[in-house]
């Protein structure tokens, strides 16, 4: 994941330096083995920061669009963010608790 | 005047009393609140014909290559919906690499098998009667043994009218009956609601246990005692669980889902692979019993619990069988 998210990073700094304005970073909390949304929308560039504020370990997964990212083990307290850089519909889901699902929408 | 007195110093120690009974409710006890009603996706609602179709269907070897096994042979009612065993017995008495999961609220617990590879409940029923090891039946076969018996022709067509007998619809129906295999209420249950006397001191101490000291409520969450998620608890066998389906995270080796504790006093052997014979074993392999190993979930800690904390969490496993109302075995069609 961690590999996979060097490469995604530059793609997003790529797309500001083109001049797409990029939405302030989005906060989504893990608690109670669920998402703090089940659905949102970003523009394209934007970063979503999870923060997992449970008492149980997580783990986020992205897929879509022929992006497939693993973002490994989130401690409780640990912060996970994903540039999304392409437009398209990704579903994000925890690879430890499956039920823990987020659609997010790329605009 | 005098009995005045007495009524009124009876009656503030009574209100006194029952204050500080109140006040010694654990908070988490909100958590384990039974829901209102049973999830049913929209593709597939519940409708009485269906679950009757299903309810059939669950309980007819025919629907097996040799005949001889049904869904019941391994969700057997009579044993809390498990089979006893420590692991499953298949097509031709072939032993199967791990224990039936009981089918006690599943309508609330997906994804299913041990180590979650089918998102739903339809699709879950569809895994054994495929599989050579278990019920060892083709599609084909099945759809052909159930469409040669007139009384299930109409069963089907009232449960799915206008649409042909096949895998999809069969296994839609044996999903909606086993949505209505809900636990009964527990004493568990009774004191979630505010009755005191529903269970014991020591099953009170054990519930405070469980989301504390021991721990257990991390994984075992919420009112079924699960959180559906995939854990290794350092059991020592070279099943890779959840990581052969989900790879790529350390944590999922040897990982297998929470199952849910509802009944569970009634459903030894435990663990995945029945390998743990005794709930007060099953304790003792949380305090001190677990292989250390890199994807050992990561709550998994010495918990250095008494002999008495022991008892203590046994009580409160007790507290959590219900009192369904008896399982109906239905007539089969011929």
């Amino acid at each position: 994941m961690m590999k996979q998210s060097k490469i995604l990073f530059p793609l997003a700094l790529l797309a500001l330096a083109v001049g797409v304005p990029a939405a302030a970073p989005l906060t989504i909390t893990q608690k109670g083995l669920q998402f703090s949304s089940t659905e949102i929308s970003v523009n394209k560039g934007q970063v979503v920061t999870f923060v997992n504020d449970d008492r149980t370990a997580h783990n986020i997964t992205v897929k879509g669009d022929g992006v497939n990212l693993n973002g490994g083990l989130q401690q409780p307290g640990g912060q996970f963010s994903v540039p999304f850089t392409k437009p398209g519909t990704y579903e994000v889901s925890c690879g430890i608790h499956p039920k823990m699902k987020l659609e997010v929408t790329v605009k | 005047m005098k009995i005045m007195r007495v009524r009124f110093l009876t009656s503030l120690c009574l209100l006194l009393f029952a204050c500080a009974a109140h006040a010694e409710r654990p908070a988490a006890l909100a958590d384990f609140e039974r829901p209102a009603r049973v999830p049913a996706p929209r593709g597939n609602p519940m409708t009485p014909q269906k679950a009757a179709l299903g309810q059939m269907l669950f309980f007819d070897p025919r629907l097996s290559g040799s005949g001889a096994i049904s869904c019941a042979s391994c969700h057997n009612p009579a044993l809390a919906w498990g089979d006893g065993l420590p692991r499953g017995i298949g097509h031709m008495g072939t032993t199967l690499g791990r224990r039936s999961p009981t089918i006690l609220d599943v309508a609330f617990g997906e994804p299913y098998f041990w180590d979650g590879r089918a998102a739903s409940l339809e699709e879950q029923a569809k895994g054994p009667l495929g599989s050579k090891s278990e019920m060892n039946m083709q599609a084909d076969a099945a759809i052909g043994r159930i469409a040669a018996m007139p009384a299930y022709q109409s069963a089907f067509e009232q449960a799915f009218p206008g649409q042909a007998i096949s895998l999809d619809t069969i296994a839609a129906a044996i999903a909606t009956f086993e949505r209505t295999v809900v636990s009964g209420e527990a004493p568990f249950d009774r004191w979630v609601k505010g009755d005191e006397e529903a269970v014991s001191q020591s099953a009170k101490r054990g519930f405070v246990l469980f989301n504390g000291k021991a721990n257990c409520a991390v994984c075992h969450a919420g009112w079924r005692m699960s959180d559906d998620g995939f854990h290794d608890i350092g059991l020592p066998d070279d099943d890779r669980g959840r990581a052969a389906i989900a790879p790529g995270i350390e944590q999922l080796e040897h990982a297998f889902k929470t199952p849910t504790l509802r009944n569970v006093s009634q459903r030894a052997p435990y663990m995945h692979n029945g390998t743990v014979a005794t709930l007060a074993a099953v304790i003792d392999h949380y305090d001190t019993g677990f292989v250390r190993r890199p994807s050992l979930d990561t709550q998994m800690k010495p918990l250095g619990l008494t002999a008495e904390e022991k008892a203590d969490l046994l009580a409160f496993l007790d507290t959590l069988t219900g009192t369904a109302a008896p399982a109906t075995i239905p007539v089969l069609p011929h």
